[in-house]
């Protein structure tokens, strides 16, 4: 089963929207959200947000075609060492929530 | 006793990228290594052994007819959406389902007229296409069975049907798809994205019968409103420059291999790099002269078709290709190899051995 790991509060996440055939720098607005300025409920949020893209996502075939895709980085560290996470949700399934995250910077 | 061992044993490219991108610092060297010989090893495995069925009323009809249908999504994002136009029946006076439709039409015709192809799969593939998908949304894509187009938003971009070169764009993805079947990453994406642009711009420049050295060689300049400062999405002719905007950002296309960009966003850069290629076939095609699709357009549909593409080709393979089709197809106009080799050369892309 696929599995987050461990998000602590050294956790920096990046989403962006990417693809479309019209792929200019300025649509991708890419949002950081840095987990040192969330709360515990923010993070816990967050993470179950993000857990629940994970059967969603799709490195290999999103954007194909000009499919828009949401990217989701996560750098954290993890046994006192630097790691990273990307994960990539094709537009037509991603979650309202992601959306809004990334759109509005809000959580539900 | 064990059986033959299968070429699909491989692990697949896609594996390897997304262990480049996901691995520890072995894994992800292993990965590259892997990649780079499988590269040198595997042809194209032919087209893909199937497409989704389009779902929409037209069916596959006779050779070479055109069979249309256009679809509204009514601002949902569900496909197909109601249909509202099939093959033969007349305008809406719905702007975005009439263009829909013409630059459908007009793009089957081209490749039918230019490289005797018939639609997407070369075997009548119905064409599908649904407008008035979503809000205000600002795409157009092809999703492995139809095509689809938003309204845009009406301040950065007009309705996305409005461009015929947009439209074919979109078509020529799904014609990629059933020959190289390019794998949508890395330079490999590029080309699959610069095919689009290739044969998007012909098709414009074959409806207005417009020489190479007359052409525009703008993708999307019908997509941008008034408010944005700049030209189109892409300009084949000078990557880079087709648009500096205060939302938008800056065209972040090189034209030239020194000025690769190497960057994990984009599926690897895949619509930034592909102004390496685009600039070589615009390069290619004014120096040969006369309508581009006529001998650049048919180099490079060659290529596109050719079984020894392997569909992870990087630049220097699909070059390579492209001088081996002009001197092969035009062996009586050595000008023309030439020529697309030069383009090649410009650009900076050292052209690998052709492959037997």
């Amino acid at each position: 089963m696929k599995q987050l790991p461990p998000l602590g509060a050294d956790t920096v996440v990046r989403l962006s929207r990417q693809g479309g055939v019209a792929a200019m720098p300025g649509l991708a607005r890419p949002r950081e959200i840095d987990f040192a300025q969330c709360d515990a409920d923010q993070r816990t949020q967050i993470c179950s947000l993000i857990e629940g893209c994970l059967p969603l996502a799709d490195t290999s075939a999103s954007g194909r075609g000009d499919q828009r895709f949401y990217r989701i980085e996560m750098r954290y560290r993890v046994q006192e060492q630097d790691d990273e996470l990307v994960l990539q949700v094709p537009e037509n399934h991603a979650p309202s929530e992601l959306v809004r995250l990334w759109d509005k910077g809000q959580l539900v | 006793m064990p059986g033959p061992v299968s070429v699909h044993s491989f692990i697949p490219p896609y594996l390897l990228h997304r262990m480049i991108d996901h691995g520890s610092q072995r894994q992800r060297s292993c990965a590259s290594q892997t990649l780079s010989h499988v590269r040198n090893l595997l042809h194209n495995p032919g087209p893909p052994g199937h497409l989704p069925q389009p779902s929409a009323v037209a069916e596959r009809g006779e050779p070479r007819q055109l069979r249309r249908s256009v679809h509204d999504a009514q601002n949902r994002e569900l496909l197909p959406g109601q249909v509202v136009r099939v093959e033969g029946q007349g305008a809406t006076g719905d702007a975005a389902v009439d263009e829909a439709y013409d630059a459908l039409g007009a793009t089957h015709g081209f490749f039918l007229d230019a490289f005797e192809r018939d639609s997407i799969d070369n075997r009548g593939f119905a064409l599908v296409g649904t407008v008035h998908y979503g809000e205000g949304y600002q795409n157009a894509f092809w999703n492995g069975s139809q095509m689809v187009f938003g309204d845009g938003d009406g301040e950065l971009f007009n309705r996305f049907t409005r461009a015929l070169d947009v439209v074919a764009h979109e078509l020529a993805h799904g014609v990629t798809e059933s020959e190289a079947g390019l794998i949508y990453a890395n330079q490999s994406g590029a080309l699959n994205e610069s095919l689009s642009d290739v044969f998007g711009v012909l098709t414009q420049q074959y409806v207005r019968q417009q020489p190479a050295d007359q052409a525009d060689w703008l993708i999307g300049a019908d997509l941008l409103t008034e408010r944005v400062q700049g030209v189109a999405l892409r300009s084949m002719a000078a990557p880079g420059t087709a648009y500096d905007d205060p939302v938008l950002g800056k065209d972040p296309q090189p034209g030239h291999m020194r000025d690769f960009v190497q960057t994990r966003d984009d599926n690897g850069g895949v619509h930034i790099n592909s102004g390496i290629p685009n600039r070589a076939f615009y390069l290619a095609a004014l120096a040969i002269g006369g309508f581009a699709w006529e001998r650049a357009g048919r180099i490079w549909y060659d290529t596109l078709c050719d079984r020894r593409l392997s569909n992870v080709a990087e630049f220097d393979e699909f070059a390579a290709l492209t001088i081996a089709h002009a001197q092969r197809r035009f062996s009586g106009e050595p000008g023309v190899g030439r020529a697309v080799e030069e383009a090649w050369r410009q650009v900076g892309v050292n052209v690998k051995e052709i492959p037997a």
